[in-house]
């Protein structure tokens, strides 16, 4: 006789593999079609500004994107150009690159790069990164740190005083895609796949004494509504590798620098204490997603709901004064943190928790609410001011959910 | 994982090559998946192929939220029914002679296991399809039953219940084939 663990392992074991010739057949028929969608999507390429601009991760993200904008739209138009010079012995150089260096400046806003360092392992993926952001990114936050290494990511805001860490992998693939991008030898990889795509002009200055860069002009049509128009690419006649990538935007018939991209170092070594956080200080802000289970499972609950009772469980820890529980509602903030911000507030009741809304733009749930305070002596209700609370699934903790705190920062 | 996130932002970009390996590391899965909704070789195989070459089209927009493997089991899921609907219009395709493929080092224990999953395919296909649906994903696709419930706009625990009776039928009908 058999028992439900036998058919359980019966159909586990079930494994049918496909063919060669189905394999040929399928394949063909999936890179005929992204052929396809790339025609079609180099006609509709969004303006890459609008698109970071409107990215749920852009704080995270957006120096890396900043490097990374300037060389996602390489395309040439004549390949035939006589030159002595090849492409390829840029990518066949830049693929013994282990470390690198680089500074990009946004010409027209600051002086000020935003600099990056990365490890390359053997096969040539990015083993550990650092971004450096500059102020002028983002004066709210001020100067910030990105550090990847070990699959975690660490983002520092000095100004807050506020050190997050968090796994996620989404998050994590979003900003080592887009630093790959800047990687020299995909910035050159990108000129010759596009080669067969685009409609750009391309020269090539070779000049006869060696200590001076070969020099890759690509100019890219108006009406292909990208960002950049312009982009030169200066690269060492030695080594063949990649010195400087410099950007322009056409404005009034004229074409004006907008970002320069240099690379240095090239396979130096980086000290590890540069992939490394230090001089926190010890009164900093901590939240640590790797180490704490945040917020709420979801179990059955449908999206909606699970969203409403995080709501609803971090009201009532302030209304209980449970600080250190509101906190794990709260994305993980310390306790201490949510005391010191609402401590001085008395909670009195929850009058209701209205339907979550969808927000498509960041992916999370609003949720409607009105509570009754009580405020340096006058009772008043929150329902105006403070009219939703933002929940989401927590990054890198699939099941729980958590708010984000929305207009009830801390 | 992170394999596959990175993978689907190459797609985004074109890339023939982060394309290529999410064939190659899904390819199997998915048929498997599909065949064990359908029992129908040809039909397992067009579904695999249409997955495909969907996620090729819309490679250049896609956003992923979940994961790519949940993804990509999802649409299999929706062909399969398309593919059941239009069953319904058309006599049943005869079974491919492709014969599963059994994970064992033991060629006499591969021929009685080879026999019994034969058997074991030719039951699910007798069950209702709902509960075949919830067997299937939730032990081959790695579903959670609230995944499963989702898909079928369904309480979690109608889809336990869908999942336990076909078990049930399961070990029912190949039991009554040894006593046989």
């Amino acid at each position: 006789m058999r028992t439900a663990e036998d058919i359980k392992r019966l159909i586990k074991i079930l494994t049918d593999k496909t063919s060669a010739q189905m394999d040929e057949r399928v394949l063909k028929d999936v890179l005929f079609t992204l052929e396809e969608s790339k025609k079609k999507s180099a006609l509709t390429q969004p303006n890459i500004w609008r698109t970071i601009m409107k990215s749920p991760i852009t704080k995270l993200a957006a120096a890396a994107v900043i490097i990374a904008g300037v060389v996602l739209s390489f395309t040439i138009w004549d390949k035939t150009t006589p030159t002595a010079y090849a492409f390829e012995q840029t990518i066949q150089a830049s693929h013994s690159v282990q470390y690198l260096h680089i500074k990009s400046f946004m010409v027209s806003i600051s002086d000020e790069p935003i600099e990056c360092w990365v490890e390359f392992d053997p096969s040539g993926q990015i083993k550990n990164m650092r971004i450096n952001k500059p102020a002028w990114m983002d004066p709210s936050d001020g100067e910030s740190v990105i550090v990847w290494k070990d699959g975690k990511m660490e983002f520092w805001i000095k100004k807050k005083n506020f050190l997050f860490i968090q796994k996620d992998q989404e998050i994590a693939a979003q900003v080592l895609s887009m630093v790959e991008q800047f990687d020299p030898k995909h910035a050159v990889a990108n000129i010759l796949q596009a080669q067969d795509e685009g409609d750009t002009e391309i020269e090539i200055d070779e000049p006869e004494n060696k200590a001076e860069p070969v020099i890759i002009t690509a100019t890219f049509p108006v009406e292909n509504d990208l960002h950049v128009q312009r982009s030169k690419l200066f690269v060492d006649q030695a080594t063949k590798l990649l010195n400087k990538l410099e950007t322009y935007q056409l404005k009034d018939g004229e074409y004006i620098p907008f970002i320069t991209i240099e690379f240095y170092d090239y396979n130096i070594p980086i000290d590890s204490e540069v992939f490394t956080l230090d001089n926190i200080p010890s009164d900093a802000m901590r939240v640590d997603e790797t180490t704490q289970e945040i917020g709420l499972l979801q179990g059955d609950l449908t999206d909606n709901e699970i969203a409403a009772e995080v709501v609803r469980q971090f009201f009532e820890a302030l209304i209980a004064r449970d600080y250190a529980k509101a906190g794990r509602m709260f994305g993980g903030v310390p306790g201490e943190r949510v005391q010191k911000k609402y401590g001085h507030i008395r909670f009195i009741r929850i009058v209701s928790i209205g339907k979550p809304v969808l927000n498509p733009a960041t992916n999370e749930l609003k949720v409607p609410y009105v509570v009754e305070v009580e405020e340096n002596g006058i009772i008043t209700e929150w329902k105006t001011k403070y009219n939703y609370i933002p929940v989401r699934e927590v990054h890198g903790q699939p099941g729980r959910w958590a708010t984000t705190g929305g207009p009830l920062g801390i | 994982m992170l394999e596959d996130k990175l993978l689907v932002l190459k797609c985004r970009r074109g890339s023939r090559d982060a394309m290529c390996r999410v064939y190659k590391k899904y390819k199997d899965y998915l048929l498997t998946l599909a065949k064990g909704l359908l029992n129908d070789q040809a039909a397992a195989e067009d579904v695999v192929h249409d997955v495909f070459v969907s996620f090729a089209r819309s490679a250049r927009q896609f956003q992923l939220t979940g994961s790519l493997r949940g993804y990509l089991a999802t649409c299999a899921r929706n062909r399969v029914r398309d593919k059941i609907r239009e069953r319904t219009r058309r006599a049943q395709a005869l079974e491919s002679a492709n014969p599963a493929i059994v994970d064992s080092d033991n060629p006499e224990h591969c021929i009685i296991e080879a026999e019994e999953l034969q058997r074991l395919r030719q039951a699910i296909s007798q069950i209702p399809y709902e509960q075949r649906e919830a067997v299937i994903l939730h032990l081959k696709g790695d579903m959670k039953f609230r995944e499963i419930a989702k898909l079928q706009g369904v309480s979690v625990s109608t889809i336990h219940g869908r999942y336990r009776y076909g078990l049930d039928k399961l070990r029912s009908m190949l039991n009554s084939e040894l006593e046989q």
